[in-house]
């Protein structure tokens, strides 16, 4: 063991690395940092760490062009012992650095810690949200499937909105006009090189502004921040009623680090890895693509708004959002830190949470889309089908192969871009049915043009069945009155607008 | 030493048993394959034919497939023209890629043979013989008349399944009309050709001359949704 520790020796003369590290780790933190809301920073750091590993790892099988990306990825599920692991663990370590990244944001803001001195903290942190991101949608394209081709494909037109730069601006992003062979290496540079040294070098810069301005202070109501006397008042809060950051404030970050591992195993164990979906082949349309979970949000939003403000929103919406992040510690660098003195952000954060869980939520089942194949895949519920007549049952033949399920669900399955018809017959009289089939109205469009006679009434014979058993389909009381006590004669009917055949 | 070697028999098992996790990919089986390298005849007829024809071909809006009678009576090659290029005259719409749909030769064959290989029974009509595939000759509607009345008229003149209603009679061709009086529908309960008539199997010229009367109740312009002014 001595060889060992004169060996030491001979390093640290020449590094000396041996006063900064112990300073390090040992400078004082207040003694409430040492709180598990304090942990999110260093696992989002760790989770990088796994990324970089996980990644070398991947790097050493998959090959970056746009005839054998796909391949490589069958070969690490399939033929590679633990290569489907390795996958699983970097697509899951992917989605928990996302998603801690977030989550340590969240927190810094609600604890205020980006207020002065930590500014430019923030400001970098602000930076590595965008790099994580850019990452994300880089791996993203480099699981080069059917998700991953269109994915690129809107990310290529979405930056081709951008006035005047537009086009250099794809031809740079894809290598050329369209998704070619340059595209995918150029992702792989990017998601390789240059993204993680960035990353790297921007995680390194906050770490060390971290270090040297100290952990935040656990915020206390009616204690704001004052440029003038913030550093003495924190030097006195370390010094009088501080604890060493080691071991002090370090255990818990690595229990929770140690935590999130071993959830990002246990996720890859149980769900496996990300895909590879569908060949990246574009005459294959039989596919619905959707991005990763952590821009279900956008693809929400996107199918939300009206086409005309596509466009602003893409190019407005982006540079209000972070300039909004990077301006705020200049806005707010002083006054309260706690919660309870902060209202407006609180509500700010609370929303912004809220939008970003029901837009994603919505993206997961994408109510706004019809669902393509439910008219020729899913079944009319045999109990439906046995008590009808035979018109009734050639409407639901017509309702199947005019595709009206694609919009339309009956016993839950179909599309959702229209109401549910279950029990359509008990809220539309037979006319009101007849009428929206061949003008449409609401979002539906006219089917008028596309339907026969016979076709359309056989459809609203089947539809008038829809109702719960026990209560009675919508009628029109005029005509039951009618039917009851004779139609009006030619000359009596004051109404212009009422048909002679429909008073009968 | 004895926690190096524990640690390394753990991880020995672990490597193991890692490929029966939940998560490991199923060797052998592509995630998403290609759509037109599918030809598994569950999944095509999932995906294609049970919107209309029903699960495993029964209890469907449109005429049940899996009906041993059917099977027995209609040659592959009819079978195979109708889900190629559609039946004109009704609902029916090609689903080969020559005519404008989805499926190629590979899986129109695989549709075929699985419907023969999943509902085709050998003694489907136990002995009886089955009138053929296509009408001969135009048929009789005089004659026909006769044959709906004492064949048909006990169930089907009550409003609940009416099918002289000039409505349906628009939405099926002859060919359509002649195969559900030879095959009937007996997941729902409806008879075949031999049962229709007490006593006896129609004989070919009945469900002619049948189909006849029922095409010449066809109106010129049907589907209208009100009955006419008195």
């Amino acid at each position: 063991m001595r060889w060992l520790t004169e060996s030491y020796k001979w390093v640290e003369r020449r590094v000396q690395l041996e006063a900064p590290v112990k300073d390090a780790m040992l400078h004082p933190v207040p003694k409430n940092t040492a709180s598990w809301w304090y942990v999110f920073g260093s696992a989002a750091m760790t989770l990088l760490m796994l990324q970089v590993a996980t990644g070398i790892l991947l790097a050493l099988i998959y090959v970056p062009s746009a005839g054998d990306a796909w391949n490589t990825l069958q070969l690490l599920n399939h033929e590679i012992p633990l290569g489907w692991f390795i996958r699983a663990m970097h697509g899951w370590g992917s989605n928990f650095m996302v998603a801690v990244v977030l989550i340590h944001m969240m927190q810094v803001f609600m604890f205020g810690a980006y207020k002065f001195p930590r500014e430019l903290t923030w400001v970098v942190g602000v930076l590595l949200l965008l790099m994580t991101l850019g990452m994300a949608f880089t791996g993203q394209v480099l699981r080069f499937d059917q998700d991953a081709y269109w994915g690129l494909g809107i990310g290529a037109s979405i930056s081709s909105r951008v006035p005047i730069v537009g086009g250099p601006l794809v031809n740079l992003l894809l290598g050329g006009p369209i998704i070619g062979g340059a595209t995918l290496t150029r992702f792989f540079a990017l998601h390789v090189f240059v993204i993680p040294g960035a990353l790297l070098a921007f995680v390194g810069l906050h770490v060390w502004m971290v270090l040297k301005l100290g952990v935040n202070e656990w915020p206390m109501p009616g204690r704001p921040v004052n440029r003038k006397t913030y550093d003495a008042e924190y030097h006195k809060l370390t010094h009088d009623d501080g604890i060493p950051f080691v071991p002090g404030a370090l255990w818990k970050d690595l229990v929770f680090s140690a935590g999130i591992i071993v959830a990002v195993a246990v996720c890859a164990a149980i769900f496996g890895p990300y895909g590879p979906t569908g060949q990246p082949d574009p005459t294959i349309i039989q596919t619905a693509p959707k991005p990763d979970f952590f821009f279900l949000w956008i693809y929400a939003v996107l199918s939300y708004l009206p086409p005309s403000l596509e466009t602003p929103f893409l190019l407005i919406a982006p540079v209000i959002g972070i300039g909004f992040l990077l301006v705020l510690p200049f806005w707010a660098g002083e006054g309260e830190k706690s919660w309870h003195r902060r209202p407006v952000a609180v509500i700010v954060l609370v929303t912004v949470a809220v939008l970003w869980g029901v837009f994603t939520h919505l993206a997961t089942f994408t109510p706004w889309s019809p669902k393509m194949d439910a008219w020729s895949g899913s079944t009319v519920p045999a109990k439906i089908v046995h008590n009808l007549s035979p018109v009734e049952r050639q409407g639901a033949v017509i309702f199947q192969s005019k595709q009206c399920r694609n919009c339309h669900s009956i016993g839950g399955v179909g599309g959702e871009r229209g109401p549910a018809l279950d029990n359509v017959a008990s809220r539309m009289t037979e006319d009101q049915l007849i009428r929206q089939v061949i003008q449409g109205g609401g979002n539906m469009p006219a089917y008028g043009k596309n339907l026969a006679p016979s076709e359309v009434t056989a459809l609203v014979r089947f539809l008038g069945t829809l109702h719960p058993a026990g209560q009675p389909a919508a009628s029109d009381a005029s005509r039951t009155a009618a039917a009851q006590f004779g139609a009006p004669s030619q000359t009596q009917s004051s109404s212009p607008t009422t048909s002679p055949q429909k008073t009968q | 030493m004895k926690v190096s070697l524990l640690a390394g028999a753990a991880l020995l098992l672990f490597t193991a048993g890692c490929n029966r996790l939940p998560g490991a990919p199923k060797a052998g089986v592509e995630e998403v394959p290609r759509p037109d390298s599918i030809t598994s005849f569950k999944t095509l007829y999932g995906q294609n034919c049970a919107g209309c024809h029903g699960d495993n071909g029964r209890n469907g809006a449109a005429f049940a497939l899996n009906n041993p009678v059917y099977q027995a009576w209609i040659d592959d090659a009819s079978l195979r023209r109708i889900i190629e290029n559609g039946e004109p005259g009704t609902q029916m719409p090609a689903f080969g890629t020559k005519a404008g749909g989805m499926l190629n030769d590979a899986q129109l064959d695989a549709l075929v043979h699985g419907m023969r290989s999943e509902w085709s029974k050998s003694d489907a009509v136990s002995g009886q013989t089955l009138p053929p595939y296509a009408a001969a000759k135009t048929g009789d509607a005089a004659a026909g008349k006769a044959v709906y009345e004492s064949a048909c008229a006990r169930c089907h003149s009550d409003a609940g399944n009416k099918i002289t209603d000039p409505t349906y009679l628009a939405l099926v061709n002859d060919q359509t009309l002649r195969t559900i009086i030879v095959a009937g529908r007996p997941d729902l309960g409806h008879p075949d050709w031999r049962s229709t008539a007490s006593g006896h199997p129609l004989s070919d010229d009945d469900i002619t001359n049948l189909t006849a009367w029922l095409a010449s109740q066809r109106v010129s312009a049907p589907g209208q949704p009100y009955a006419e002014p008195q």
